[in-house]
């Protein structure tokens, strides 16, 4: 066979399959090669969570002195991490707030985005400065606002409630939802809207029937992207809250730390409790949200 | 549409966003402007003390340990994480088994709140209980005190920024090696560009706009740094290891002192703009050139 003179290395026993040609089992080898470093990576970066998640079934003493050991693997500190942490609390006060603060901040950037993007304003120019207006808000880091809604909470009668946070986290929404909305808009054209306008309907029922449901795409994205926003804020969280019946998951977290002080097994099945919930979602949900959460860098 | 876009209809429309906005943001940065130039300890009435809180920033050793720290954590997290989060698109782009799952774990350290992920790294890099000193004691290598100590700090922040920002920055390289029209590709290939020489001379060049957002995002994010500081050395010892926000967020809330603090927010809102300013300067100078 004239084959074996092409080939310089011989040819490891390759088993039933075809035998390949050279370039193809480079071509393969290197395929191999990088697939290793693609696994080797991914595992680099969920080990910290897996590390947690392990040192959660163990108890204290072994945390400290032999943290490999898997002798004593228990769930002691979870009964002692539910029985000192208000999780229902922390978990219905954080949705309590997503939940509004995404709804107010949806509805209200929508309707905004509807009479940047649709409606006719006398003057153009007003309606394109409004809409620089709200994306100017891109631009503000959230830190520089801390201290001052904290005094305007105070002086509007909200701190102490719900309020305080619902509010601040509505409006820090409006810039992005508007950039998405109004972009989302601008390209879609406005005739099916034309024709329900003459088909009679008026104001509300194009807002609601019609252009609502053209949008989903776009709202879901605003949503995901806000509620993971809420769920996971902090600064705002440790300065508008001081109600211990209000914590909310995060001001949970930063916690315990305190609370558990060397109780490291507590600390880590506590840590674990709000990991795995969020990351079971994320496993349902992982298209949606990594969508979601790179919008605006994709389609800015 | 004039139909239905009478005056009253407007501001309807317009009216809820443009009040919450306004009452919440606008007003807010106004009023850490004004207060910027007061002494106001939270009782009684702020003093008017003109520009004297950022002639006070200049020479707070404070502020100047906290933006070094701030740079060293920038310029470490974007020289790993642009190539290596490019790299890891490529990597994830080409025919791996269950590459599909690899980008999902990749991306999850992305939706953890900062907080906690601070709190999950206080156990792998703290000196003595953290996995990473037993890991090199085992190879029978020395402790080395990765956070709280007087030098490692940054970097360390910086290796937890980047273990939390890769999958979301490989994501935005990915969707953009996606818009990538596949006849040039092909047709380069066929011109006999060699792997690398692809990479170099095709594909870069034509995301450079995704490389320019991911840089923007990474350096906003990098100026946003707080809670990973917070957590993993509260800014200690004596404000060694403060990144600029965590540092502002001492000088407002636990000092107490809201005029410098307010001064301080509005110089690090300041910085980063430029930064981002600056870059995109460079970027798109350099964009013209060819």
């Amino acid at each position: 066979m004239s084959r074996a003179v092409a080939e310089p290395t011989p040819a490891v026993a390759s088993g039933p399959r075809q035998p390949l040609s050279p370039a193809k089992r480079k071509q393969r080898r290197t395929l191999l090669a990088l697939a290793a470093i693609a696994y080797l990576i991914t595992f680099l970066v969920i080990l910290p969570i897996l590390w947690i998640v392990l040192l959660s079934f163990q108890p204290s003493a072994d945390i400290l002195n032999d943290p490999l050991s898997l002798g004593h693997l228990g769930l002691a500190n979870y009964v002692n991490a539910v029985q000192s942490l208000p999780l229902l609390r922390m978990y219905a006060n954080t949705f309590l707030i997503a939940i509004a603060a995404v709804s107010l901040g949806t509805v209200v950037s929508f309707m905004a985005a509807f009479a940047l993007t649709r409606m006719v304003f006398r003057h153009r120019r007003l309606q394109s400065a409004v809409k620089f207006y709200f994306l100017a808000g891109l631009a503000v880091p959230v830190y520089i606002l801390l201290f001052p809604v904290y005094r305007l909470d105070l002086a509007l009668g909200l701190f102490g409630t719900y309020g305080a946070l619902i509010l601040p986290y509505a409006a820090v929404s409006i810039p992005f939802n508007t950039l998405l909305m109004t972009g989302f808009l601008a390209d879609f054209p406005a005739e099916i809207e034309e024709a329900a306008i003459i088909d009679g309907a008026g104001l509300w029922r194009l807002c609601i029937s019609v252009v609502l449901p053209i949008m989903r795409p776009v709202i879901a994205t605003i949503l995901i992207f806000n509620i993971v926003y809420v769920f996971n804020e902090f600064p705002f969280a440790s300065i508008l809250i001081n109600d211990p019946n209000m914590v909310t998951v995060s001001l949970a977290v930063s916690r315990f730390q305190g609370q558990f002080t060397v109780d490291y097994g507590g600390m880590m099945a506590s840590a674990t409790m709000v990991l795995i919930p969020q990351l079971v979602i994320y496993a349902f949900f992982q298209r949606q949200i990594i969508a979601g959460m790179t919008a605006g860098a994709v389609k800015g | 549409m004039n139909w239905i876009s009478s005056r009253p209809k407007i501001l309807l429309m317009l009216a809820p966003a443009f009040i919450l906005f306004t009452l919440f943001m606008t007003y807010p940065v106004g009023y850490s402007l004004a207060f910027s130039l007061t002494k106001f300890q939270g009782f009684g009435t702020p003093r008017w003390t003109g520009l004297d809180n950022y002639a006070r920033i200049l020479t707070d050793q404070f502020f100047w340990q906290a933006l070094v720290n701030t740079a060293i954590i920038l310029v470490v997290s974007l020289a790993v994480l642009i190539p290596g989060s490019f790299a890891l698109a490529l990597l994830l782009q080409r025919k791996i088994a269950g590459s599909g799952a690899l980008k999902a774990l990749v991306f999850g350290p992305a939706i953890i709140a900062p907080i906690l992920v601070g709190l999950i790294w206080v156990f792998i890099l703290d000196p003595k209980i953290g996995l990473l000193n037993r890991a090199l004691a085992g190879l029978g290598v020395p402790a080395v005190t990765w956070i709280g100590g007087n030098t490692l700090t940054p970097y360390s922040v910086a290796i937890v920024f980047i273990w939390s920002s890769i999958g979301f920055a490989m994501t935005i390289f990915y969707a953009g090696l996606q818009t990538l029209p596949s006849d040039v590709m092909e047709a380069s290939a066929l011109d006999g560009a060699t792997g690398w020489q692809q990479v170099r001379h095709v594909t870069i060049p034509m995301l450079r706009a995704t490389f320019a957002i991911v840089t923007i995002l990474l350096i906003t994010n990098v100026f946003k740094i707080f809670e990973l500081v917070y957590v993993l050395t509260g800014g200690g010892p004596v404000h060694r290891s403060e990144t600029l926000v965590s540092y502002m967020y001492y000088v407002t809330f636990t000092n107490q002192q809201y005029g410098y603090g307010m001064a301080l927010a509005v110089i690090i809102t300041v910085l980063g703009a430029l930064v981002s300013a600056g870059y995109l300067m460079l970027s798109s100078r350099k964009g013209d050139r060819r």
